[in-house]
């Protein structure tokens, strides 16, 4: 197994600089460079463009060009961004980081609602539910999420209009002022519902307990959900009446910017979900009745095992393999972004920002991009095997 | 009554020490209040030797001045740095009155020192700022010299006409100079993205507040700032200036209709329509004002003159040629189809906006596909073949490619009615989008032996208000020189007689220093042009401009134009509620 892992990774080596070489001539097989647009600009002169192409190197034979930009990597520097004159990394860090906030957002609603209601569609087929689910799957298949996200926002237009209330945001991922004041008192009412469904689902969880039973996955969901809505107005309960009505963004403590950014992140992750959720929930349905079909389980259901082991215990199990595989794939997926809902609702992710770096052919945000990902997708590969062989006793690499 | 005299003397001591720029608003506002719009991309940068874009530069004009502008009202030169200035020398030298007083937001003065060190910067080839071109003039340098403290001068190797617009941005000496002496990468180094806004300096009406990466910059009064309303009140009037990243048109105009940005460009009859919608639905008190204007950018097709094919070369030569060409674009199918209704002809090169050099009175080879016809069979093409299309007497097909950037809907549209209607008399036009780049190659890129691939390309350029600063398209050996390109920068090997008059009017337009024969000189380029089609131009798009009710000091319906916008100046827009 240590040699398998080791063998993995000096693979890496290799691929690594295949894959930037690759990238790097296809972005330069491009025409036009990052100052081929100021070209039509009837201001300035051939001297002036001649001179600003020499300035960022970009007269520069390709070869001198790569193995610049591969020294600087190898150092552990992206290089310089053409169009903001400043590191690399400075340009793109903080737009990862406002992509994963929607990644991991949807990544996590899609897994837990994709999976029970895969599970809820295989044992119960064709029926009415089964069959409701699968449209409203191929619904979400079918329309692009960046036509979604505009109508996302105008549906947000619509609903603020009918209720004369900000109820949801017209895209972006935080507003300029929060109104703390608001906050504050939507806490103050929501608190005391919250806190009930807590004290309620508890309850629940408790008496199944005390009977020896497990908790069922509902009573799981309730307790979180409600335990963490109640526990996150704390903050706004203790803190929200010292505090002014209005602050600016940055001046307003934690809680309250987490919850703009929320608040925000909110229709954005309904968008990027529900594609995400239609294929997997369609897969995990495949999955279950694929296991469903297996004699193992005739044989378990033969013994006289109760239908709620059968299912979670020997079916489910088996079902999810494909999944736990896939999980470092996701990997890359945190870097990449959510893709041009991004853009269609103006949330400041990465998906912009590469969009302008492409069309600027700003190379090294392009290359740094495909490098921070090309690493964390050979490590993802390498993750999922091993996560393949931990979960599945039949494969073993020797 | 000593007491009296003194404070008297103190007072008017006070007054020729402040000398402020008046802002003259529309109406007289207050001080206070927000004003937010929506911009399609980032700054890249706060560096004004540095920024080339538009999305950098719109926001260090509110914080760094320049000597000189255009009035909003007459489209004269105006001071804003400048109080005054005085010609001398027949126009060869310019001395430039700076407003004494006048200081940055940490309290230095602004004086001849900044001024002559950022003329430096900017001419200094080495940094190559984006405003290089105001300090040369045909490859020699115009000289700017500090006169005393509050005094400069511009010595020019010819006189010319521009030399009172200075528009490039003045930065502060203190700040700059250390580095710049300490080579040109710290200067470029300077005042980035990630530089604390509180150390970006201002001398303009607002400072930088904060910026936070993919979603706003905001602006706040910068109380320092040397103008004043027509009262003498301090301006700017608004205490804060918000830019939202929106990288949406859609979504853009979704903040705009929600209420969240007050000002809106919309770009087509249905954005339009949908604020009308929501006007008259009473959910957003707003003003939009469609086709008050037509945008400055013009579309426009142009014919490869140095083609390889030497049959094709000769043909795009011949101005009967070019003329059935424009009598083949029907401009009304273009307006109503590609813009949507909202959009203007366009006959000559000036912008119509640009009123004080624009004339209608031009030669307009209108729609007309029977002239088109009857011009071409006098080039030899009376027959048609088999196919259906046009043929000389030695049979050669009249065909041609047509092509224009991938994605830029307008032009794509354009290019297709274009195609359909010549199609229809029998010339057989092939069109296809490219790439940006790629077309950008094919037009100002040509092989060692001069000649280029392309046949015709639909493209446009962003036009300005100063007609001399589009020389590098009209003189000979400019570089956008773009139906006829000469190589290394010479004149083209093969001159008709025409270009050697727009030659001509440019540079005599370029050096004249009387307003009105200057738009003589240009009134008859606009003739030579229209009249020889060296570019055929098509449609320009509306401007159709919309704002909330709430902001004050903005310009009625009739003032409006693309140029200046919606308001005179910033300094003198506020908030009513």
């Amino acid at each position: 197994m240590f040699a398998y892992v080791v063998r993995r990774l000096l693979q890496l080596i290799p691929t690594f600089f295949g894959a930037t070489l690759l990238a790097f001539l296809v972005i330069q097989l491009a025409p036009g460079d990052f100052v081929t647009r100021l070209e039509l600009d009837p201001t300035q002169d051939r001297e002036s463009i001649a001179n600003l192409r020499q300035q960022l190197g970009l007269d520069q034979p390709l070869p001198v060009q790569y193995a610049k930009w591969l020294s600087g990597i190898l150092q552990g520097y992206l290089g310089l961004s053409l169009s903001y004159k400043t590191d690399v990394w400075n340009v793109i860090g903080q737009r990862i980081l406002n992509s994963m906030v929607l990644v991991v957002l949807a990544t996590l609603m899609i897994y837990l609602i994709a999976i029970p209601i895969g599970v809820y569609s295989a044992i119960r087929k064709y029926t009415w539910p089964d069959r409701t689910f699968t449209v409203l799957a191929f619904l979400g298949l079918a329309i692009p999420n960046f036509f979604f996200g505009l109508i996302m926002l105008f549906l947000a237009v619509w609903l603020n209009d009918l209720t004369n209330m900000r109820i949801l945001p017209i895209g972006g991922m935080t507003t300029e002022f929060i109104h703390l004041g608001n906050l504050t008192r939507t806490a103050q009412i929501l608190f005391p519902f919250a806190l009930l469904g807590t004290l309620v689902f508890a309850g629940l969880f408790w008496q199944r307990s005390r009977r020896g039973q497990a908790a069922t996955f509902g009573i799981w969901v309730g307790l979180v959900l409600f335990g963490m809505s109640a526990l996150l107005m704390l903050w706004p309960l203790l803190q929200g009446p010292g505090l002014p009505e209005r602050l600016p963004y940055s001046d307003s403590p934690l809680w309250a910017r987490a919850t703009n950014v929320l608040w925000h992140a909110f229709p954005v992750v309904i968008v990027v979900g529900t594609s995400g959720l239609a294929g997997l929930m369609r897969v995990m349905r495949g999955q279950m009745l694929d296991v469903l079909s297996q004699d193992y389980i005739r044989t378990a259901r033969a013994k006289g095992l109760n239908e709620r082991v059968v299912i979670y215990k020997h079916a489910l199990r088996n079902a999810v393999i494909p999944f736990i595989a896939g999980i470092g794939g996701l990997l890359p997926g945190l870097i990449g972004g959510a893709g041009l809902v991004e853009v269609t609702m103006a949330w400041p992710g990465i998906t912009p920002a590469l969009l302008e770096a492409i069309s600027a052919i700003d190379i090294y945000v392009i290359m740094g991009l495909i490098t921070i990902t090309t690493v964390l997708l050979m490590i993802g590969n390498v993750v999922s095997d091993l996560l393949l062989a931990w979960v599945d006793p039949r494969i073993r690499y020797s | 009554m000593k007491k009296l005299l003194i404070l008297g003397m103190l007072a008017l001591a006070g007054l020729a020490l402040a000398q402020p720029k008046v802002f003259k608003g529309t109406e007289p506002g207050r001080a206070g209040g927000a004003y937010r719009i929506t911009a399609i991309s980032d700054p890249r940068t706060w560096n004004p030797f540095v920024a080339r874009e538009t999305s950098s530069t719109d926001i260090i004009s509110l914080f760094l001045p320049t000597l000189t502008g255009y009035s909003p009202y007459t489209q004269a030169p105006e001071g804003n740095l400048a109080k005054s200035w005085e010609v001398r020398n027949n126009g060869l030298t310019v001395i430039f009155r700076l407003r004494e007083g006048a200081r940055w937001s940490d309290g230095q003065a602004i004086d001849a020192d900044d001024v002559i060190f950022s003329a430096t910067v900017h001419a200094d080839q080495r940094v190559n700022s984006n405003s290089r071109s105001s300090f040369i003039l045909d490859g020699q340098p115009i000289r700017w010299t500090k006169v005393d403290q509050f005094t400069v001068r511009a010595d020019f190797p010819k006189p010319y006409a521009p030399a009172l617009i200075q528009g490039w941005y003045i930065a502060p000496e203190h700040i700059f100079g250390p580095a710049y002496r300490a080579g040109v990468q710290q200067l470029q180094a300077l005042w980035n993205l990630d530089t604390p806004p509180a150390q970006v300096v201002s001398g303009g009406p607002f400072k930088l507040d904060s910026y936070v990466k993919g979603e706003r910059v905001v602006l706040v009064r910068n109380p320092n700032y040397w103008g004043v309303d027509d009262r003498n009140n301090p301006v700017a009037y608004l205490e804060r200036y918000t830019v939202q990243v929106v990288p949406d048109l859609n979504a853009q105009l979704a903040r705009f209709l929600a209420g969240e940005a007050d000002t809106f460009a919309a770009a087509n009859a249905d954005q339009v329509a949908q604020v009308l919608e929501r006007i008259r639905g009473n959910r957003l008190r707003a003003e939009i004002f469609p086709n008050a204007d037509v945008t400055l950018g013009t579309n426009f097709i142009v014919f490869n003159w140095n083609h390889k094919d030497p049959f094709k070369e000769s043909l795009f030569r011949q101005v009967k040629f070019r003329r059935a060409m424009a009598h083949l674009m029907d401009k009304k199918s273009m307006i109503e189809v590609a813009l949507g209704g909202l959009g203007q002809p366009q006959w000559s090169p000036i912008s119509i906006p640009n009123k004080a050099f624009f004339t209608d009175d031009v030669v307009k080879y209108e729609f007309s596909p029977q002239k088109a016809a009857q011009l071409l069979a006098e080039l030899g093409f009376r027959s048609k073949n088999r196919d259906g299309w046009l043929v000389n007497a030695q049979g050669k097909v009249l065909e041609f490619n047509l092509v224009t950037n991938q994605g830029n809907n307008v032009r794509e549209r354009i290019a297709q009615i274009f195609r359909d209607e010549a199609r229809k008399i029998g010339v057989k036009v092939e069109y296809r989008p490219i790439d940006f780049n790629e077309l950008v190659r094919q037009l100002t890129s040509p092989a060692a032996d001069g000649t280029r691939e392309f046949d015709a390309i639909l493209i446009g350029l962003t036009g300005g208000i100063e007609p001399a600063f589009s020389r590098n398209v009209w003189e000979l050996n400019g570089s956008l020189h773009m139906w006829n390109l000469g190589t290394g920068g010479k004149n083209p090997a093969k001159v008709e007689a025409f270009e050697v008059l727009i030659d001509t009017l440019m540079k005599r337009g370029a050096t004249t220093l009387d307003q009105a024969q200057r738009r003589q000189i240009y009134v008859q380029f606009q003739k030579v042009v229209a009249e020889n089609l060296p570019i055929i131009y098509t449609v320009a798009p509306a401007y159709n401009p919309a704002r909330l009710t709430r902001l004050g000091g903005m310009f009625p319906k009739e003032q409006i134009n693309s140029i200046t916008g919606q308001a005179p100046y910033i300094e003198t827009v506020f908030a009513k509620e």
